[in-house]
């Protein structure tokens, strides 16, 4: 019996942690989704209507963008949301 | 001899730019001659899509150098093929990498890619690099260009693209140096596509991405570092005594300037000389003599040369080797 309070204290424990890491790289891995987005809008640019770099590059660089594309199409699909994406990041109900 | 077109620093480049029909076929095709007869090993190239070389020379041309004579070498790339043959490969290519990729609708990127604007400039500008990497193989190289607004593009794409991969390269180091913060706190970053699991490089020297970038950007640094080096590249302009292609010779000074490509010499092609007055030519002889005399005002820094207007088309080896006679000089 005390040994299953003590497990179920370090999980308790290991959730407070987890949930202490998770917060503290929110933004960061916020920001990062938008420069992953950005990067894979610079080099798609053509779909949007931006100006495109040489599609030279973009072709070269197309077969290890699979993280990029990935973000870029969730970021389309949930760009009616974007302000709720916010609004949830800065804690504002 | 003009030294501005001989070998100076391992090989000499020349683009023979100009409007249509002015005659820059005939001009690069003799100049490639008489660098041939004085013993330098030339290579002629023409990226002009409506290739007329093989005419000038009166032989096929294909897309493999032919010798012609004692250290003459000409090829006409065909840049629809060229083109073609390098979208197949990369659609090879990017479907076999993305086959677990079930989420990305791939051709839909590849249609838009296949059509994007300024393709067959990027096409143009890889078989020039693909050139200039075996520059060693020859003394000269000549190329035979399409009409001056393409050629003046593809001349400032190493520029352009420069600061594209430069900018490009900014955000990859921003990217991966947030990735880099998150795993020093969560452990290592993974991304799931379909059935695959990855993991997400943090360093740049295991980011494919950033590797790639870094050797485009080396190679458009290498092709800007010929196609602007006074030592390696010169430009010559090939123009007739009419207002129109002295308008676009000035146009072309003035970009080549602007991305430091070395504009040394304008041929003006077709000078009609005639002894006594002919009534009929009157109004066109005033208008090339106002031409010569705005060309004389306009171009200070660039050596000016005039071709007359010979009583036959210049055709064939001996014509060709006389004409470039003129251009190189003794």
């Amino acid at each position: 019996m005390p040994r299953r309070i003590l497990e179920s204290i370090q999980d308790f424990l290991k959730g407070i942690e987890q949930s202490f890491r998770e917060q503290s790289t929110e933004y960061v891995e916020f920001e990062l989704r938008e420069l992953e987005n950005v990067f894979a809008l610079l080099l798609m640019g053509s779909f949007v209507g931006l100006p495109s770099p040489p599609t030279t590059l973009t072709m070269r660089l197309l077969p290890h963008m699979a993280r990029e594309l990935y973000v870029m199409q969730r970021r389309a699909e949930d760009m009616d949301d974007i302000l709720g994406e916010l609004a949830g990041l800065f804690d504002i109900t | 001899m003009r030294e501005y077109l001989l070998p100076k620093k391992d090989y000499r480049v020349l683009f023979v730019i100009g409007k249509g029909g002015v005659g820059k076929t005939t001009t690069s095709a003799s100049i490639a001659v008489a660098l041939a007869e004085k013993r330098y090993k030339t290579l002629i190239v023409s990226l002009d899509p409506a290739h007329n070389l093989g005419d000038v020379f009166m032989t096929k041309l294909g897309d493999r150098p032919k010798k012609l004579a004692e250290n003459l070498y000409a090829s006409e790339l065909d840049m629809e093929k060229l083109i073609k043959g390098y979208l197949e490969h990369l659609e090879k290519n990017l479907k076999h990498t993305y086959r677990y990729l079930t989420v990305i609708n791939l051709d839909k990127y590849f249609e838009v890619l296949r059509y994007s604007p300024g393709i067959e400039e990027y096409a143009t500008l890889e078989a020039i690099r693909d050139i200039l990497m075996k520059g060693d193989e020859w003394d000269v190289i000549v190329f035979d260009t399409p009409p001056t607004g393409l050629t003046l593009r593809v001349l400032a794409l190493p520029k352009i693209s420069l600061i594209w991969a430069d900018k490009l390269i900014d955000v990859r180091r921003k990217i991966l140096e947030k990735r880099a913060a998150i795993a020093n706190i969560q452990g290592p970053l993974k991304f799931k596509a379909g059935e695959e699991e990855a993991e997400l490089p943090t360093e740049e020297s295991r980011d494919e991405v950033m590797n790639e970038l870094k050797k485009y950007r080396s190679e458009v640094q290498f092709v800007d570092g010929v196609i602007t080096d006074p030592e390696k590249t010169s430009v010559v302009a090939v123009m007739n005594p009419e207002a129109l292609p002295l308008y676009e010779t000035i146009r072309a000074r003035d970009t080549l300037k602007k991305f430091r490509v070395p504009f040394r010499l304008i041929v003006v092609n077709k000078v009609i000389n005639v002894s006594g007055e002919i009534p009929e030519l009157k109004v066109k002889l005033d208008a090339q003599k106002k031409v010569l005399e705005q060309i004389k005002g306009e171009f200070r820094g660039v050596e000016v040369l005039k071709i007359p207007m010979f009583a036959e088309e210049p055709r064939g080896m001996e014509w060709l080797k006389r004409l470039g006679g003129m251009i190189v000089g003794d």
